[in-house]
């Protein structure tokens, strides 16, 4: 098969120059996955913290460049000692950001303790998985009506499908929406800017790479906008909902404001999207590629929760996050200055081979599968993790129930961002169509 | 004997240890984590491994 002879170059591809690989050209993250593991195994191998030069974004002041991290156990370090590595300097973007536009668009994400540690603890209420235990129905009928909608549009059209925009970004943009109380005529708009947001400028999301900044910060405030309306409404009329919790809950007589509010809703729209969609749809074409393995599943039901980790693990939905040391810092006996920006590849972590046997190889039952697809230990370990592998577990299982005949068939289109690992497209055909 | 020490400063709530050992852990509505004593110790441990910012351990008295 084409995609064995693929996986197994990645494994033994013949040494690169690692003096010609740029992690900052986005043209380097549109290229099949393969290339991105072979140069990850070669600098884990020889350059643990290679340095490289920081992007060129039009209006901003490029930075001093970045180290990339891409050993397992150097990314762990780092996460679990905040105060030494900083996310308040920015951990989504590569530059410093202008410091309103940084906590506007990071969040939580670009904040630290114990601000930080305040507004997470108000949030956590409503993702533990306790809390979320009372929502997988609603998980399993959105599937379910996704599912059903996506049959029928093959039925009406010429037996063709898309992965990514007839199942992968409906379920988790309905279930977010859902949980945030979003009237169904905004949701266009939810997908939509948050396209935006987390497009990484791929020329397809902002045409105009001049207008890259403009398009962000149109696309905030537009979010910003219907956050504003709904949160005035559940003043107003309190709902059982996110959005309600969100403009009610206080802590320690503290309650959030609305530029908390705004960024914090950003957060969860953005990140509650997309991540789990790329692990969606990177999840379908992994399946694909790997038909022993879907057929192992389809058959057993209780593979579900390792598979759903070996989906994060080998999809690794976000690319990287960012610390900058707080002080002269030392990793693995080498020194690093204050100041020095770390981007923490956890793509790479995940296919460590200190940590995992058999790194590249696609395993559903694997067990232990200590991955950091959802961040490494740490007081910035996705908030939506339970929601994540729920939304996974759940949507795999109604594909493999109700779509036994999907059949990709064609390669995707890929997301040109280096922080986002994603699919624009994904062709596929139900074949018991026709 | 085996105590659970929670450092408030790095707990973030995420609730894993209620899942874990529903019969020590839980998060009151304010999300701040009560902790009862450690009955059943494998789960403790379990719990104690699984907390994502590390936030739990064990010591002995």
């Amino acid at each position: 098969m084409l995609t064995t002879v693929r996986l197994e170059a990645a494994v033994t591809a013949p040494m690169l120059d690692l003096d010609a690989v740029d992690l900052s050209d986005r043209t380097f993250w549109g290229a099949p996955p393969e290339q991105r593991h072979a140069v990850y195994d070669q600098l884990r191998r020889e350059r643990p913290f290679a340095f490289f030069a920081e992007p060129v974004i039009p209006y901003i002041e490029p930075g001093p460049g970045y180290h990339a991290v891409t050993r397992y156990a150097d990314v762990e370090a780092i996460s679990c000692q905040p105060m030494l590595f900083s996310s308040g300097a920015g951990a989504v973007s590569i530059a410093d950001m202008p410091p309103d536009l940084n906590e506007f668009y990071g969040s939580l994400i670009s904040m630290d303790d114990p601000r930080h540690g305040k507004i997470r603890r108000i949030v956590a209420k409503a993702f533990t998985p306790r809390v979320l235990e009372k929502l997988v129905g609603n998980v399993q009928a959105v599937a379910d009506d996704v599912v059903t909608r996506a049959r029928r549009a093959a039925e009406d059209g010429d037996g063709t499908i898309d992965v990514v925009a007839d199942l992968a970004a409906p379920i988790p943009l309905r279930v977010i929406c859902d949980m945030m109380g979003i009237p169904d005529g905004d949701r266009a708009l939810v997908l939509r800017q948050s396209n935006v947001i987390l497009s990484g400028g791929d020329p397809e999301l902002v045409v105009d790479e001049e207008q890259m900044v403009t398009a962000f910060l149109k696309a905030g405030e537009e979010l910003a906008g219907l956050m504003a309306r709904l949160a005035a409404e559940r003043h107003a009329h309190p709902a059982d909902d996110l959005t309600t919790a969100l403009v009610t809950t206080e802590v320690d007589g503290e309650r959030l404001t609305h530029q908390e509010i705004a960024s914090f809703f950003i957060l969860l729209l953005v990140a509650g999207n997309e991540t789990t969609r790329n692990a969606i749809s990177q999840g379908v074409l992994a399946l694909a590629e790997h038909p022993a393995e879907r057929e192992r599943w389809a058959a057993d039901p209780g593979l579900t929760r390792t598979a759903v980790e070996e989906i994060v693990r080998w999809t690794s939905p976000i690319t990287w996050m960012r610390r900058t040391a707080t002080q002269d810092v030392e990793l693995s006996g080498q020194s690093f200055p204050a100041g020095s920006k770390f981007l923490l590849f956890y793509g790479a972590a995940n296919r460590d081979p200190a940590v995992f046997a058999d790194p590249h190889r696609f395993d559903l039952s694997r067990d232990p599968n200590p991955h950091v697809g959802f961040g490494s230990r740490g007081p910035h370990f996705c908030l939506g993790a339970h929601l994540a592998r729920r939304e996974i577990g759940v949507a795999f299982r109604a594909f493999a129930d109700q779509l036994p005949d999907l059949e990709v068939i064609g390669p995707p289109a890929r997301l040109e961002s280096s922080f986002v690992n994603g699919l624009k497209r994904l062709p596929a055909r139900l074949t018991g169509v026709r | 004997m085996t105590r659970v020490v929670v450092d408030r400063e790095v707990c973030m709530s995420a609730g894993v240890c209620e899942v874990e050992a529903p019969e020590v852990f839980e998060l009151d509505t304010a999300g701040r984590l009560q902790v009862g004593e450690p009955t059943d110790l494998t789960a403790v441990e379990t719990a104690v491994r699984a907390c994502p910012t590390g936030a739990l351990s064990l010591v002995e008295d």
